[in-house]
Formats: C-alpha cells, structure tokens, sequence
C-alpha cells in the first residue's frame, strides 16, 4: 500500500498548499485569527488514512509553503512548524487512545489548541521572553482557536463522511 | 441536512471540551487586564535586548532598527503605539494603543511592554560612570 | 478516490525496489538534516562575542571587557591590560612606600626625582589642567588630603587645614620634560594623584587592549571609564551616569550616554563621604579653601583621553556649574553637571543623545 499512500500523501499535499495559499490571501481585519484551513486537510488525512499520512502532509505542507514565500527557516516557519507537528501528533495520539471520545469536530478542536499552544511556547521560548506579552494574548489566541478550530471540525466532518460515502460507492461498484 | 449530521456525531467529550476551553479563555481575557501590576514605563526590546526604558507620562517618539528594518514606537497620552514597522503582515501596527500589556514584531524582533520595569536598566547600560 | 491496479510482479522484488527507494530517501533526509545543523552551527561559532572580567586594582573595582570572536584573544588581552593597571597603580600609590609619587614626595624641597614616561604624562595632564580649572584641579593637594580619612570618619580641624594650605601650589611643582625630572619646591609637599591616575590608567588599559588585537571593548576603573570601538550589534556602549542621591536601585541610573572611542569620568560628592553634624564631607577638596567643595553634587565629562576626563571631572565639580560648564565648552568636551541643589545642567551635544529617568 505504499504506493497508495504516496499518491495520497501527494494529493492532500497539494490540496493542503493549495488551501493554505488561498487563506493568505485574505486581509485579517483581526491580528492572529488565522483559519488554518489547512488543518481541514491534515485531519482528514490523520482520520482516513493515519497519523504516518497525516505527519507527512503537514511537513511538506510547512516546508513547501514557507519556501515559496521565501520564509524557509524564519520565524514564522517555526511557528508553523512547532504549531503543525504538535497538534497533528495531539490528534493522532487521542484518536489512537480513545478513538471514540472525542468526535472529528473534538479532535480538530484539540488539535487548535495544541497548535496554539505550541505556538505560544516557542514565541515565549525564541522570540519574545516577556512573559508578561504571552500571557497577555494568550487568553485570545485560545478563544479564537477554539472557534477556528471547532468550525474546521465542522468542515472536516462533512468532508470526511462525503469521501467515506465516495469510498463506499467505489467498493460497491468492484463488488 | 448535512448540519444535523454533524451535530449528531458531536459526542459529550467535545461539548465539554468547548465549554471549557471558551469559559477558561474568556476568563483569561478579563483577568489578564486586571492582574497585570500598574505599569508605568515603557520597555522597548530589540532581539531580547533591552534598548529603551522610558517613562509613560512623557509624549515621544523613538524609533529601533531590527533584523529587518526601521520600527517606530510612539508614546503619546499614556499610550503607546507602533506606526512604522518593516514586517510583512504589519500586525503591530494594527493592534493600535495599548494601555497596558505588550505589542510584538516577530519579524523584526521588537517587543514593546508597558510593565514597572524596575531595575531593568542594568540590562540596558554596559558599565556604570559615577 | 484514485484507484490503484496492483502490480502482478513477485513480491521479493518489489520489496527489493521499496528498500533501495527508502534507503535513498533516508540518505537525502539525513544529509538535509545534517546540511541544516551545520549551517546553524557555523551561523553561531564565528561570532563576536563580549568576554568581561572584573578585579580590585588601585583600590577599586575594575572591569574590562573586549569583544573578541576568540576567547582565548579576549583572555590574553585583558589579562594583560590588568598587567597594565597593576604597573601603573605601583607608580602612582600615595600609600606605597615605595611607589615613584612617593619618591617625589619624599624629596620635596630636597631634590628633584628622575621619573618615569608615565608619570612624566599624568604631571604634565594634571599642570595643563591647573591653568584651565583655575588652579581648582591641583595635585598637589596632599597635604590636605591626607589629613581626611573616609574609612575612619575623620578630618581636620580649622587650624590644621590653614598649616597645611600653603603647601597647596601646583606653580611649585616643577617637571622637566627633557630631563624628564620632578620637584616640589617646598617640604612637606605631597603629590595625591588620586584625580587622575585611574582615568590615565584607563587610557592606558584600552592601548594594551588595542595592542592585544582588541578592536573593541570597555574598560572600567570605578566610574572612569575608557570605550572604544563598538559593541557586536554594530551599537555604541551604553554607559549609565549614576545619580547622585540614588535612594535605591531603580533610580541608581539617571541617564544613559552612548560612547564609542571616548571617555567618561564622573567626580561625585557620594563617592568617598561621610556626614558629621549634618554636613556632607566627602573626597573633592578644594585647594583654595582645604574643605569639600559644596557647589556641585556630581560632574561627568566625556573627553577623548581619560586622564583629561578624569582631572577636568574633578576640577569642574570643584569650580561649579557656571565655571565648569565655561571649562567644558571652552575644552570641547561634553559633559553633564548636577549642581547642589540637584539640577542637572548638561552640554550642547550630550543634550539630545541622553534619556533623564524619571526621578520620583
């Protein structure tokens, strides 16, 4: 199945620069509300076809992205970075724990969190060792994450039930 | 339809995590204002170093280079602001006057906090005459 | 969903073709990897960095420091500017028996002293600032110096101070720069070079820095401090004037200077002090009067060499504002006066580079 994957992981890639680029294009009237659609696609990939996939996807994802708009190794690719493995690994670790728990609108939900905190830490730790600042907005990044991250749940929902459904047809078609 | 369906997969854990996390947040968000100590001077910080310590209740303006260019920090009022910044997504310059608290500029590695900062001038002086 | 056709070739191959794919990409990720922390390390390894060491050296606390990308450099250089310092402190020691003041001390009205290049400069420094202080910056003060003691609280009384007077002259010290000699004509004069050595010793410190391969760094004998050449972030040093009447350590700095290759020496009425009945007698000694002199509470001045920053620190406090701050403009220094009642009167050029803290 390693081929599969391959061509799976190149899809999602695709689609998840495909969305991360889209988002950047829009003026944030409000600082640090950030969509993270991308997040759509990495939970899609960590629910249909595991955490190896879903890994994979966010590393070419930060990694491409942040060399085409020339922030390789920047401040903003660490955060990426740090921001996108932690909660992609949050994500996988409770769907493989307690599958169950929480549904793919709770998961998207930790995976903000994770991500935002994240984040969070590596500012406080490598850009800005005021602590005063961090927890001045944290309180913030964390109320928006939420909602982010909870309408993110909602889209990957949808988005995953629809491919399962796509799924079923096919393997009723070969039967 | 597609609404209801979503909704009904919401299980119990996730309500409760979302209660949660936006009551915690929305609490952080009131408390941080009042807990922050009255701050009254102002500390400008280029790339963890400090740079400028000054006094709220004096209108000026000064400006640091960062990695990344020339930023501008206005004291005005008891407020402070920044109006010129070389970063991309010019977030710091949106956030507008602050009271109290912090603006930072990743790109250009400044941080402007509003805080006491007592003997924080040691940070900034390299040898002492006197 | 894309559908895959599964390949009809025998599995062992395919295992095979998989290994050699993993094993390249494994290769590939690694030497990335490696290419990476390289890169960050050598971005690190070669930068300049601030290498600072402190001792007690001519009574006081001093501090160099050199910025150097090496640090056995740094330590070598600054070791030896130390080396320096202890030299010139045994020269110019006015408790060291055996220190080269001391001989012309002790030849006063006898003979006059063959004396060393560097004694030779700082008598020279301190005579040419006599005739510019109007004789209230004066060597030749340690008659009267020597009756005050600010370990043990003590000074003299009226009728001491008025015996001793006299012998306050530097019109009566005599060098000769060929013979490269020192008299003082009268017994019982006493040299105290106590307002100029350091600040020449600074001087001194920063050439043995700079002969060292130093380009930039710090030297720092109590408050005279030499700067030259500018910090690794391309920034001049940051040098803070101490407040005068610091009742702790937020208000310890009212202002901050920038300097680079320059120096900054600061006479303060806080330095050496204490109080009796009221009154604040402290080590600035006016030769006119043999008493503390009471106009100003503290003097920094910024001049190119130490030694002049020193003497003409002590000497303009002496003299008070409106003379000294003449003294400055007329040197072409910069310099920041805070007169007795706690005004602070700075000149034309310090004006817009210094930041007044708030004093509350």
């Amino acid at each position: 199945m390693q081929l599969q994957d391959k061509y799976r992981i190149a899809l999602l890639s695709a689609y998840a620069l495909a969305l991360h680029g889209f988002e950047s294009l829009f003026p944030t009237p409000v600082p640090w509300l950030r969509l993270g659609l991308a997040n759509i696609i990495t939970l899609t990939a960590l629910v249909l076809y595991g955490i190896r996939v879903a890994i994979t996807v966010t590393l070419i994802r930060v990694i491409l992205s942040s060399l085409f708009t020339g922030t390789f190794l920047g401040p903003a690719f660490i955060l990426s970075l740090g921001g996108g493995v932690t909660s992609t690994l949050a994500m996988g670790i409770v769907l493989s724990i307690t599958p169950r728990l929480f549904s793919i609108i709770g998961l998207s939900l930790i995976g903000a969190l994770f991500h935002n905190i994240a984040q969070l830490i590596l500012a406080y730790l490598l850009f800005i060792q005021r602590i005063e600042a961090i927890l001045l907005i944290s309180p913030i990044i964390i109320f928006l994450g939420s909602v982010t991250g909870t309408v993110n749940g909602i889209v990957s929902d949808l988005l995953i039930k629809n491919l399962k459904k796509g799924d079923k047809k096919i393997q009723n078609v070969n039967k | 339809m597609s609404l209801n369906s979503v909704l009904k997969s919401t299980t119990i854990a996730d309500k409760i995590l979302l209660a949660l996390l936006i009551l915690v947040s929305l609490s952080g968000i009131v408390f941080v204002k009042e807990l922050l100590p009255e701050a009254k001077r102002v500390m400008i910080e280029v790339n963890g170093h400090p740079v400028y310590i000054l006094p709220k209740d004096k209108d000026r303006t000064v400006s640091v280079e960062g990695p990344e260019g020339v930023t501008v920090i206005e004291i005005k009022d008891q407020r402070v602001r920044v109006t010129e910044s070389p970063c991309h997504n010019k977030l710091c310059i949106r956030q507008g006057w602050i009271e109290s608290g912090a603006i930072v500029c990743i790109p250009n590695r400044v941080v402007v906090t509003i805080s006491n900062h007592e003997d924080e001038s040691n940070k900034i002086v390299d040898a002492i005459t006197g | 969903m894309i559908k895959i056709t599964e390949n009809r070739k025998p599995k062992i191959e395919i295992n095979k073709f998989h290994y050699i794919i993993h094993s390249v990409h494994y290769l590939l990720f690694l030497t990335a990897y490696c290419l990476l922390v390289f890169f960050l390390y050598s971005c690190t390894s070669h930068k300049e960095k601030i290498y600072r060491k402190s001792k007690i050296v001519m009574d006081t606390f001093v501090s160099i420091t050199a910025v150097s990308d090496s640090k056995a450099e740094a330590e070598k250089a600054i070791d030896a500017a130390f080396y320096e310092i202890e030299r010139l402190e045994k020269l110019t020691n006015f408790f060291s028996e055996n220190s080269e003041l001391n001989q012309i001390n002790r030849n006063a009205g006898i003979s006059e002293v063959k004396i060393s290049t560097d004694i030779l400069n700082i008598l020279d420094k301190a005579l040419f600032v006599s005739k510019n202080t109007d004789a209230e910056f004066d060597v030749t003060i340690g008659p009267v110096s020597a009756l005050y003691d600010f370990y043990k609280n003590i000074k003299p009384e009226e009728i001491e101070i008025k015996e001793k007077l006299p012998l306050v002259n530097y019109k009566d010290l005599i060098i000769n720069k060929k013979k490269s000699t020192a008299f003082l004509r009268k017994k019982g004069m006493l040299i105290d070079l106590g307002g100029i050595a350091k600040g020449y010793a600074a001087d001194k410190a920063e050439e043995t820095l700079e002969k060292n391969g130093i380009r930039s760094g710090l030297v720092s004998i109590a408050g005279d401090i030499k700067a030259f050449g500018l910090k690794p972030d391309k920034r001049p040093w940051q040098i803070g004037i101490r407040n005068p009447r610091a009742e702790g350590k937020e208000d310890d700095v009212m202002t901050i200077v920038e300097l680079s290759d320059m120096a900054i020496s600061t006479s303060g009425d806080y330095q050496r002090f204490f109080i009796f009945n009221g009154k604040r007698y402290h080590h600035l000694l006016s030769p006119k009067t043999g008493y503390p002199a009471g106009r100003c509470q503290g003097v920094s001045v910024i001049a190119k060499e130490g030694v002049s920053a020193d003497a003409f620190a002590t000497g303009v406090f002496i003299l008070g504002h409106e003379k000294g701050m003449k003294v400055l403009e007329k040197m072409g220094f910069e310099g920041l006066i805070v007169d007795n009642q706690g005004k602070v009167y700075t000149t034309q050029g310090i004006r817009g580079k210094v930041e007044f803290k708030q004093r509350s």
